[in-house]
């Protein structure tokens, strides 16, 4: 889940020099000429010495990335079943969409994914971060607890969680302990997908927990101090100091909150395969039951489409908002 | 004042507010360890013992070991950990290689085109691997690539994570460096391998742990473009035990447990590292 943070992310770990890195970024701008890119020196070797070093990454990309972009359009205008050669069909593709029952339902199930998983990925860490940056001994090794989930595989959390939400599992014991229950989490329509839900919120937590504590642990401890003997109290200091503080940060947790609520298809095809009785069928799973189980890969594209437009717009959406803010 | 003293004269307040603390972050703590402690007493319960029920029995009395020898024979353990292994030790150097020989000249070299190459590497984090599965997955059977290992290595070689980072660091490097360098007669391949390079190292082994994770849980991608059991990785047979061991919860969590072992082994022994250059990347 790591993968997607390159440009939220503001670069490499603090420098153990007094100087930060913003210092030294301001230092060389300031001796640049105008316009100039960054990087002090100009290349010496030949012309297309850059373009040498960046041959390995552009041919992968064009594998792994371009490629597969200008078949998934192509493929999103054809009818193709894998078997026999694609044919093209217009834009029947994109109004099967429209009139598609299970498209739309997908589609609900994805924004409900979102609704639920946002709070999950932006509220409750901060209490999770403020917990860990209590300054006791012994603290890392809950830190470590806590972003213990974020390393494990998918496969083996679904495991795991599978045994505690049975019928006579440890959950439903928890359950009957204050007279509710027994749910069936994962075969209930209605609680299946709050469950796949939770279940991704929890599996991640400890990664938005570790955004915010670097975060916390930016903010100078003269202010907190001097509001505390102002008599401000925790709460109060909470509300006036962490999280106007915090502003910036939650624009990060917000983005990737939302990129990561739609990409859910490894959970729900771990927990649910979509069922029951398409309870969990989301945008991502429909795709893969399209293509692989339906052999549908030209439509398979085109929703994939679908999906793609609505994370550019989520992504602009969020970026428009944050910036308003600032 | 002594440090002896400050303490002697902490009211009985503060050690009720710091026992409750306590609490509070171990409740917390067993909400996230919690399950994988209940998935590693289920490996090891005897069939005797029931593993579901109310109260649920945590200890397993006695304590047996017959499951991790199960899960090991009923599917192909030792081959699909190897293949595990396999990926990480081929993907990983390269991962890195790539990645620096792409940052670099985006750091340091003027070209035309810089600023559109940089950006067509950013936005490969816009396509969600859902996306890309069916299209990543016909270009491998043009390609003439589905059910092999490399298809499986050259989707994980090149990553914006890797290239932003790299870039990042190659940016801050200072200028005289590369310069004393030059003066000494190195060419431009070789100021990057003997003098940028070894300078990347803790960026680079952060890249490294957070490559080596993701690979060793990678699932979906796998799931998709191998057939052949023998090739899947570690986290793929996971799911394959689900199916093999049906209802009997022992045996799927021992395997389970056993594919965890090295990724947790790992994060603990790197904890710090691994936390603190998150926080680090985050804080720029």
């Amino acid at each position: 889940m790591t993968d997607h943070l390159g440009p939220v992310l503001g670069g490499k770990p603090a420098p153990p020099s007094a100087e930060t890195a913003a210092d030294r970024r301001k230092r060389r701008r300031a001796r640049r000429r105008p316009g100039a890119p960054r990087g002090s020196r100009v290349t010496q070797g030949r012309w297309y010495t850059p373009y040498l070093f960046m041959l390995p990454g552009l041919v992968l990309f064009a594998i792994i990335f371009a490629w597969p972009v200008v078949l998934a359009l192509q493929m999103s205008v054809s009818s193709y079943d894998i078997i026999s050669p694609p044919t093209f069909v217009g834009l029947e593709n994109f109004e099967r969409l429209l009139v598609d029952p299970r498209f739309h339902h997908a589609l609900t199930n994805s924004l409900l994914f979102l609704v639920l998983y946002t709070p999950l990925a932006v509220v409750v860490p901060l209490f999770l971060a403020l917990l860990v940056n209590l300054k006791v001994p012994g603290i890392q090794s809950f830190r470590v607890a806590y972003f213990l989930p974020v390393v494990t595989s998918m496969v083996a959390v679904a495991v795991a969680w599978r045994f505690l939400l049975n019928q006579a599992g440890v959950v439903n014991w928890l359950l009957s302990l204050v007279g509710l229950g027994p749910v069936d989490f994962l075969l209930d329509t209605s609680w299946a997908l709050p469950t796949v839900v939770a279940i991704e919120g929890w599996k991640n937590m400890g990664f938005y927990m570790m955004i915010y504590l670097a975060a916390l642990q930016g903010i100078p401890r003269e202010h907190l101090e001097s509001a505390t003997l102002d008599g401000a109290s925790g709460l109060q200091r909470l509300r006036h100091i962490i999280v106007p503080a915090l502003m910036p940060f939650f624009a990060v947790t917000l983005t990737l909150g939302m990129l990561e609520a739609m990409k859910n298809f490894e959970t729900v095809y771990i927990m649910t395969r979509g069922g029951p009785q398409d309870a969990t069928l989301t945008l991502g799973y429909y795709i893969w039951h399209l293509a692989f189980e339906r052999s549908q890969m030209g439509y398979a594209n085109t929703v994939g489409i679908f999906m793609w437009v609505l994370m550019i717009g989520f992504a602009l959406l969020n970026l428009t908002v944050t910036r308003r803010k600032d | 004042m002594s440090a002896d003293t400050v303490r002697r004269q902490r009211p009985a307040s503060f050690w009720v507010r710091r026992c409750l603390l306590y609490l509070l972050l171990a409740v917390v703590a067993l909400g996230f360890v919690g399950p994988f402690v209940l998935l590693l007493s289920t490996a090891m319960k005897p069939e005797t013992q029931s593993v579901y029920g109310f109260p649920p029995s945590i200890v397993p009395l006695p304590p047996v070991f017959d499951w991790f020898v199960d899960a090991w024979t009923l599917i192909p353990f030792a081959r699909m950990l190897l293949n595990s292994v396999l990926y990480v030790v081929i993907t990983i150097p390269l991962y890195l290689l790539v990645s620096a020989m792409t940052a670099w000249p985006l750091a340091r070299m003027r070209f035309r085109g810089r600023g559109v190459f940089f950006i067509l590497f950013l936005s490969l984090m816009f396509m969600p691997a859902e996306i890309m599965l069916v299209p990543r997955f016909l270009v491998m059977s043009q390609l003439d690539l589905t059910d092999s290992y490399t298809a499986v290595i050259l989707v994980a070689l090149l990553s914006s994570l890797g290239v932003f980072l790299l870039r990042q660091t190659f940016a801050e490097m200072p200028g005289e460096i590369i310069e004393a360098a030059r003066i000494d007669g190195a060419n431009e391949w070789g100021i990057f391998w003997r003098i940028a390079l070894p300078i990347t190292k803790p960026t680079m082994a952060v890249l490294a742990i957070l490559g080596f994770i993701s690979v060793w849980n990678s699932f979906i991608w796998p799931l998709v473009v191998l057939t052949t059991q023998d090739k899947f990785p570690i986290a793929l047979g996971i799911a394959y035990l689900t199916g093999v061991t049906g209802t009997d919860m022992r045996g799927l969590a021992a395997g389970t447990v056993m594919s965890l072992v090295p990724v947790i082994a790992i994060f603990i022994v790197l904890q710090r590292r691994i936390l603190s250059s998150m926080g680090g990347a985050v804080k720029g």
